[in-house]
Formats: C-alpha cells, structure tokens, sequence
C-alpha cells in the first residue's frame, strides 16, 4: 500500500521536476529574445575581413620572374605559369599566369613563397558566378585592383566581434573606423622605440 | 447581462438588402455566404499571421531579424509564400496514386477549416451556435488522419508511409487526453456548446477564467493540442531529420501550401480553443459590465455594443496569440521527443491524469456548486 | 428506409419548396448518393486501400444523415468513433500487413454468385414490403429539439442504463483482452535471467580477420 503511494509521489516528483527544467529552459529561450539581433544584411551590409583574411590572389604581371615556386608549394600544382625561354637575354619571359579558384583551396604557401612578392592575399570572397569555368582567372583577372567593403559607398561595413572597441559587442553599435580594443602592432612598435631611447638616455 | 453584446447581424444585413429591393429568400441565401466568406477568411488569415509570427519569434529567439524587407516588419512575407508555391508546379510522382494524392491536402485542409464553425469571438460573432460545440471540434478534427494516411499512402514512398502513420497513431493517442481536459470544461459549464462555456467564464473577469479551475485540465490540454497540431516537442510525422519531411516529402506547389496552410490553421484553432475553454474567451480580465457601469453608459447603447464587441474581438486574439508564442518558444526550448516517449507520455502520463482530473472535477462540482458550476 | 419514405414524400410536394426544404432534399439526395456509391465502391474495388478509404466516407454520409435528422451528437459521435478511430485503426492494419495475395477463383464460382445474389434480392424484397406495409407516420413540421446531448444521457442513465452498462463492460473486456495480448507473458519466461539473451543482438556475420601489417591484400 504504502510502496504503492511512494511509486506515486516518485512520479509526481518528476513529473514536477520535469516541468520545472522545461520552464528553466524557456525562461532561457525568453531571455535571449531581448537580446539585439546581430544579422548581417549581407548585400546592404557587410562585414569587414580580419587583418590576415585569404582572400582571392592578387598577381603582378611585372613582378614575376615565372620561377614556378608558387606551383611547386600549392597542394596541387595548380598554378599554370606559361613562359618561353629568351635564349637571347638568358631569361624567362612569362606569357601569362592563371589559378583557377574553383579549385584553390586559398591555403596561402603560393604567396607565403613567392620570391618577388609577386602574390598577395586580398580581402576579396565573393566570387561566385554562373559558370565554374569564369573561376579560372587569367593574369588579367588576377591583377584587378580588388574589391574594398570600406570602399563601397553602397555598402555598410561592418567590424568583426574582435575587431570592435572595448566593451561593444555588436559590429552595428561602433563606427567601423573606430579604434579596435588593445594595442595596434605599430603602436606597440612605437611604444618599444620609445621605451628603448628611454632607456638609452638613462644609461 | 445576457444580451448585453446582442447585435443581430443577420437581421440587420436581411433587412438591409430587403430595402434594397432584393426578395426575402435571395437575401437570406446572400447572407448564408457572407459567414462562409468570414470563416474561410479568418482561418485563411489567422494561417498567415501565425507563419509571420513563428518567423519573426523564431528569429527574435535566435537573435536575428527574420522577414524584413516584404512590407513593413516583414508583414507581406506570407503573402509572397502564396503567390510563389500557388505558380509553382504541382507536382504529382510518376508512381504516385494520383486520385488518393491530391484528395488527401483537401481532406486534411476542409477537416481543419470546419471546425472554426462553432468558435465564436463575441456572444453572437459565430458561424453556428451548434448543441454539441466542443465535442464536434474534436469530432471533424479526428477525420484529419485519415487525409494523413492517404497522403503517406498515395505519395508511394517510405518515409511519407512513415510519416503519415505516425501522424495517424499520433492523434488518435492525443485525441483522449484532450477529449477528457474538454470533458471537465463541459462538466463545469453543463454543456458543449462554446459560447455557454465562455459565459460560465465571465463573471468576475479574470479571477472566474477556468485557467485557476482547471490548472491540471489547462496543462493536459496545453500538451494535447501541441501534439495534435504536430508542433515541436511532438512534431515526429515530419521530423525533417529521420522523415525528411514527413507525409509532405512529395508534395509541391499548391498541394504542399494546403498542407502547411492546414497545419498553421490547426495551430491557430488551437490557440482559439485555448482561450474559450481556458482564458475567458473574448470576456475582458475585467468585467465590461464593470467598466460600462462606471463609465456610465447604457450596455444597450449601439457604439458602445460595437466597442464592446471589438474589444472581445481583440481579446480573444490577445489570447490566441499568447498561445502561439508559448507553441513558439517552446519550439526553440524543447528537443523533439522519440515514438515511444510520446505515445508514453500519452497513454501512461495524461491519460490517467486526464481521468484523475475529470474525477475531481465531477467531485469538486457536487461539494462547491457555486465555484465549479453547479 | 425513413430517409426512402421520406424522399418520395419530399419528391412529390417538389413543387412548392421553401428554401430550407429544398435545401434539405437535396442534401439528402447527395447524401443518400454518396452513401450508396461509397458502400458500392467499398465491396466492388479489388483495391483494399481504396475500400478503407470509400469507407469513411459512407461513415461520414452516414453522419450527415443523422444531422439531417437532428441527431447532432450521433452525427458527431458516428464522426468521432467510426471515422476518426475504426476507421484509422482499419487503415493502419492495412498499410502494417504489407502482403499482397492472390486469390484463386472458387470452385462453382457462378452458382454462388447467383446464391449471394438470391439472398440479396430476398433481404431487398423484405425490407420493400417492410417500408411499405409501416404506416410512417412521417411529420411535415420541423420541431427544434432543446439539445439532443442531454435528452440522450436522461435515457442513457433512465430506461437505458442496462445496456449502457453492458456496453461498457464490454468495452471493458476488450481493453482487458488488449492489454492481455499486449503485454505478452510468455516472452520473459524463455530468458530465465529476466533479460533477453545477448546472443540476439550479435551480428551473425563473422568478425573480419585482422591482416599482418606489411601484407598484400590479395585479390
């Protein structure tokens, strides 16, 4: 009898419980909707890329010496650097350059290696298009100045969370050429300089 | 106090199109439309607001924005999900039962909008003030399965069989819970018929709403009615993960939108019920008796019988739309249950408190008439 | 055979019909017609699906009758338990057993279609001379009963409380006898250790055998 009526305050007990949890949770659930939204309106806004973003490849045509560096570094060779040999100058002289980006895996070791610097990273990402074969950019292609977000009069940047000033926390709050929190290379770097010629007075 | 909301619309439009010049018998067959016009457009509307509502909740619970640039605050995004699944293509599979196919949507989508007969929205804002009110609610919601089955069957594919099955077993288990939490309301209001259940409410405003006397029917009819309209926690026929989407994997277009139409407009009916059986219907928390009295005008003065009438209007929507946001947040809380949890929670969980509940309520009337209705 | 009786009366005072009783005879007409070729359709299809399915809907013609003899509460009540449960419960039996059968033609398949079809048209002449020989007593006024819900529970729990009662203790036996062939007894008993063996939950392929390191997969 009395195990009978333990059963039955047991269940109620967790019965309780249970609802108790889905409460807690809900409580949680209300609380984050008066939390402010931190949607991108991608096409209108757009947020700005981090300092060391790999974005589309930039190549300088004049710079490149067509060592073949860069194809031997990537993954899979896919850089095609079509040069002749000018017996006459004893140098090789480039015809054209291409990476197709429907294939690049925007690792970076082509521009981490390139003995001229003729490659670099750009904050570029959007390059979709209609036809894979449009990803295949030639040395043409590869050498448009690329796309600035802060550039954009059409477009509203916007920081990234580490980007931001101290104690913003959402990319529409601050100005996007507010300082960001902490201290910026050149401004350690200076801070270094200084610290040093104190010293050097003192000593 | 009984005929305080009385406008006779009926009378009035008969009237009004017999001084026009129209025979007697052609107005009042005009007028037998214009209720048949409202149903389907409140239920059509209410369909609507609650899939704008879920999207905007939704985001807000998610932290983002949701529809926005489709009229103000996103307004018209239903509007657009019409116009574009009415010029899609309706699909039928090569080797689907057409005939079974494309009755099943109608099935479930007329079950559902026939129910909105019986729930009124002032003393005489309602289609038909039917005997047997509750219980023929669940009655034509009960045919709904059986277009369920018919679509898992007719689409020819597993994972809709699947799915409509489970709908089926579903709504059969949940039906008697719910049954029984309608069952202690009619106890206590001597009837099914909705308005008598709504009057039985009135009295006092807020302290008399059968929420405060009926805590465990109100909790049993909360859980029911999400799991008969498939919502979240129960939402097992369509559980995108294991059924990609339940009895609806093969439908398109038109027949698609009947069914997603069918399943906010269930919703929505059950955010209505809630507030008849439960929160007061369309009466005020208080009394708008109380507050004509003091206001000092006559309960039978026209202006103040159409305020008063819009007043419930948006009170009984105030309570419906609480509900949807309770459906809504919940459906962001709770993980989805599995089978047999659901048909546990069912069967060895509500049920018995359901008739546990029935008894008190039946015991609780004979020991104290004037609180229980006696 | 009410609704027959009933139909002819109707048919012959056509010609002066107020609204709602035009409305009346042909919801009757439809009905009576769905009711008809659903039933038909039931035993006639070789489908068995379409036959579950035709079966609603002579429960739901059947239901419309009751409301158009203002038995709302059966209506809703024929809704309810025929449609919404028997008729779910069918459709589930049916799509659970997937077995496609077919079946042989009888032996003597002729005579006893003509033997099915005598006992037919016997019943049918039966029940002719029945609705024929009773003196309806069929009323042109259209009384509005009060509420059949209360006027079928005074009876339910007055003259008719025997048979209720027995309905629901058979109702009660079935349950009984569910639960009963539900639960299954005798599956604990051949597991002695009160779990099921753990040899049923093994794979009954092989183990694939661990190859050296170093040697060549042969082909």
């Amino acid at each position: 009898m009395f195990g009978f009526l333990k059963q039955v305050g047991d269940y109620t007990r967790e019965a309780v419980q249970a609802a108790k949890y889905i409460g807690q949770g809900m409580a949680v659930t209300f609380d984050h909707m008066r939390r402010r939204p931190i949607t991108v309106q991608y096409p209108y806004e757009k947020l700005i890329p981090s300092e060391r973003f790999r974005g589309r490849i930039h190549f300088e045509f004049d710079k490149c010496i067509s060592c073949e560096v860069c194809v031997r570094v990537c993954p899979i060779n896919l850089p095609v650097v079509d040069y002749t040999y000018n017996t006459a100058m004893k140098k090789k002289e480039l015809k054209s350059y291409s990476i197709d980006f429907g294939v690049c895996i925007f690792c970076g070791n082509c521009v981490e290696y390139c003995p001229t610097n003729c490659l670099s990273m750009t904050e570029e990402y959007d390059l979709a298009t209609y036809d894979r074969h449009d990803l295949n950019f030639d040395n043409v292609a590869l050498g448009r100045m690329p796309y600035k977000v802060t550039d954009d009069p059409m477009v509203t940047p916007i920081r990234e969370l580490a980007y931001l000033p101290k104690g913003v926390i959402n990319g529409h709050e601050a100005p996007h050429t507010a300082p960001r929190a902490g201290k910026r290379p050149e401004d350690i770097l200076e801070e270094l300089e200084a610290a040093a010629t104190t010293t050097a007075t003192d000593s | 106090m009984e005929a305080a909301q009385g406008i006779d619309l009926q009378r009035a439009t008969v009237a009004l199109l017999s001084q026009w010049g129209v025979p007697l018998t052609v107005a009042q067959v005009l007028w037998m439309l214009l209720p048949m016009v409202a149903i389907v457009l409140v239920a059509t509307v209410g369909a609507l607001v609650c899939t704008w509502l879920e999207r905007k909740i939704s985001a807000a619970a998610q932290q983002r924005i949701g529809p926005e640039y489709a009229g103000p605050f996103g307004l018209a995004i239903p509007v657009a999900d019409v116009a574009k699944l009415l010029v899609k293509g309706n699909l039928v599979p090569a080797s689907a039962d057409p005939l079974l196919f494309s009755l099943a949507p109608a099935i479930v989508f007329i079950s559902v909008f026939l129910c909105y007969l019986v729930v009124p929205f002032g003393q005489n804002l309602l289609i038909s003030n039917l005997g047997t009110g509750i219980f023929f609610i669940i009655a034509i919601s009960s045919i709904a399965p059986i277009g369920l089955l018919m679509a898992g069957y007719a689409s020819n594919n597993k994972y809709s069989l699947l799915g409509g099955l489970r709908a089926a077993a579903q709504s059969i288990s949940y039906e008697i819970p719910l049954a029984l939490a309608a069952l202690a309301v009619a106890m206590m209001s001597n009837g099914l018929d909705t308005v008598q259940i709504v009057h039985q409410q009135e009295g006092l405003g807020i302290l008399t709403w059968n929420v405060w006397r009926q805590p465990v029917g109100f909790g049993i009819f909360l859980i029911a009615a999400l799991a008969e309209c498939e919502r979240m926690p129960f939402d097992l026929p369509e559980a995108e993960e294991e059924l990609v989407a339940g009895y609806q994997t093969e439908y398109a277009g038109a027949n698609f939108m009947l069914f997603y139409g069918g399943s906010y407009a269930n919703l929505f009916l059950a955010g209505l019920l809630v507030a008849v059986m439960y929160l007061g219907g369309w009466s005020l928390p208080i009394p708008i008796e109380a507050i004509g009295q003091t206001l000092g005008i006559a309960p039978t003065q026209p202006l103040w019988q159409v305020v008063a009438a819009l007043l419930g209007i948006t009170m009984m929507l105030l309570k419906t739309f609480a509900f949807l946001f309770f459906a809504i947040l919940l459906r962001w809380t709770v993980p989805r249950v599995r089978i047999d949890q659901l048909l546990d929670l069912g069967w060895k969980f509500l049920l018995p408190i359901g008739l546990a509940n029935l008894l008190v309520t039946a015991a609780l009337k004979l020991a104290f008439p004037v609180a229980f209705g006696g | 055979m009410l609704m027959a009786a009933g139909l002819g009366e109707k048919l012959a005072g056509l010609g002066s019909l107020s609204l709602a009783e035009g409305t009346q005879v042909g919801v009757l007409v439809i009905l009576a017609a769905l009711v008809t070729a659903s039933a038909m359709g039931v035993v006639l299809l070789s489908n068995i699906v379409y036959s579950a399915f035709l079966l609603g809907f002579t429960f739901l013609g059947i239901a419309g009758m009751y409301l158009l003899l203002n038995a709302d509460f059966v209506a809703a009540a024929q809704v309810l338990i025929y449609v919404g449960a028997v008729n779910v419960l069918i459709l589930f039996a049916i799509m659970l057993v997937n077995k496609r059968q077919e079946y042989k033609p009888l032996k003597l398949g002729n005579l006893r279609n003509a033997i099915a079809g005598l006992v037919c048209l016997g019943l049918f002449g039966l029940l002719l001379v029945t609705v024929t020989t009773v003196p309806w007593n069929v009323t042109t006024r259209i009384s509005r009963l009060p509420s059949t819900t209360v006027a079928i529970a005074q009876h339910f729990f007055t003259d008719y409380l025997l048979p209720f009662e027995l309905a629901s203790v058979l109702l009660l036996v079935a349950l009984v006898g569910a639960i009963v062939l539900a639960r299954r007894e005798f599956i604990p008993e051949t597991s002695p250790l009160g779990y099921p063996d753990e040899e049923s939950l093994e794979l009954v392929e092989r183990p694939l055998q661990q190859l050296p390191a170093g040697s060549q997969v042969k082909n």
